[in-house]
């Protein structure tokens, strides 16, 4: 009986031990990927059925049904222009011109991979919002507001309730160039507006 | 004190083993498990299978799929291709729209957009074994019974929606 009982108990050590260490490794999912280009972070695998294991499961965690890279990029981006997690809290800018895809968009997500809930139904600009507010002189340059209150702003995404979110940028149709190398892309820029001196 | 060293390092090795092919075992079946997740919750608990179905607008509150756009108006038909194959038409855009095939194994084995396929989309799923009538322009051909289809469609705004949502009204997914 006793050599039973601690077989048993070993392996329910490591079976917990290899299921926490899979979960960890699939909630750790935000930063998909392989290459980061300032700041933002993109795969060159996703989507493809080659990927490794790893890849594919962290896919199907944190975007599950995505497209392949002919249809779309996606790129996520959890920190600021010096390295520091992105807060719910701060005000950024992003800044940017005419991206290389036919249409883009950038999304909000909180932790869970969802739309933060707050209510203020401002989780994303994109290409043809982004236009239809632009004045004539911008050429093609647009601002987004990213911050708890909109203020001031004419765009600008919520980051209230949102915890340690993730920015996601979209390339719809991207061009060729931008898949083969994401260094040719010009992403959006982020700035630090303000920042509270504790976390809320 | 050699016997205790000796069974330490065995007892050692029997957690290190179970812990490496749990963990592998979780990782390998992670797209297929969160693939059964998205079947469920995408045709309300297997009573809306080899059906387009249409969600409103995106919201803070939408659940079903993990980062969904709240610039896209998605459809999506849960298939089952056991009593044969599944006919899908998605109807022509004037932006941006986009229909993919994922198998049980979360592969997207199929996508094809509004530049491709500019009067719109028609093509049929078959699974293993199955043969699509002669003459189908779009045969998908589905490693597995079971698979998603899902649509995309550009709509930005509530105009851009409505447009949307007028245009898939005429979408089809249904057993030939």
């Amino acid at each position: 009986m006793r050599p039973a009982l601690k077989l048993g108990g070993l392996i329910l050590v490591g079976a917990g031990l290899g299921l926490v260490s899979a979960l960890a490794m699939l909630n750790q999912g935000m930063n998909i990927g392989k290459e980061t280009v300032q700041g933002w972070v993109g795969s060159h695998v996703s989507g493809d059925r080659t990927a490794d294991p790893y890849t594919r499961a962290l896919v199907a965690r944190a975007g599950l049904l995505a497209l392949t890279q002919a249809e779309t990029l996606y790129f996520n981006r959890t920190t600021d222009e010096t390295g520091k997690p992105l807060r719910a809290d701060c005000t950024y800018q992003l800044e940017g011109g005419a991206q290389p895809a036919r249409w883009w968009s950038v999304t909000i997500y909180a932790a869970d991979n969802y739309l933060p809930v707050n209510g203020d139904d401002a989780q994303s600009a994109d290409a043809m919002r982004v236009a239809a507010l632009a004045k004539p002189d911008d050429q093609g340059r647009w601002t987004v507001q990213v911050s708890p209150q909109k203020g001031e702003a004419t765009h600008w995404i919520s980051s209230k309730n949102s915890g340690n979110y993730a920015l996601t940028l979209r390339l719809y149709n991207p061009q060729e160039g931008a898949r083969k190398d994401f260094k040719s892309i010009a992403f959006p820029t982020l700035k630090t507006i303000s920042c509270p001196r504790t976390p809320a | 004190m050699k016997p205790l060293i000796k069974s330490l390092i065995k007892s050692l090795m029997i957690v290190l083993v179970t812990a490496v092919v749990v963990h592998l075992a979780v990782i390998l079946s992670a797209p297929n498990l969160l693939m059964a997740v998205a079947f469920k919750r995408l045709s309300a608990e297997g009573k809306m299978v080899n059906q387009m179905i249409h969600p409103p607008r995106t919201t803070e509150a939408s659940r079903a799929i993990v980062r969904p756009s709240p610039d896209l108006a998605y459809s999506s038909c849960a298939y089952d291709l056991s009593k044969g194959p599944v006919r899908v038409k998605a109807a022509k855009a004037t932006d941006y729209m986009s229909v993919s095939v994922y198998a049980a194994n979360s592969d997207n084995i199929f996508a094809i957009n509004d530049r491709q396929a500019p009067d719109g989309v028609d093509l049929i799923i078959v699974g293993k074994g199955q043969v699509a009538p002669a003459g189908t322009a779009i045969v998908v051909q589905s490693p597995t019974q079971r698979g998603i289809v899902l649509e995309r469609r550009l709509a930005p705004s509530a105009e851009a929606f409505a447009v949307a949502e007028l245009a898939r009204k005429q979408d089809v997914c249904a057993p030939l």
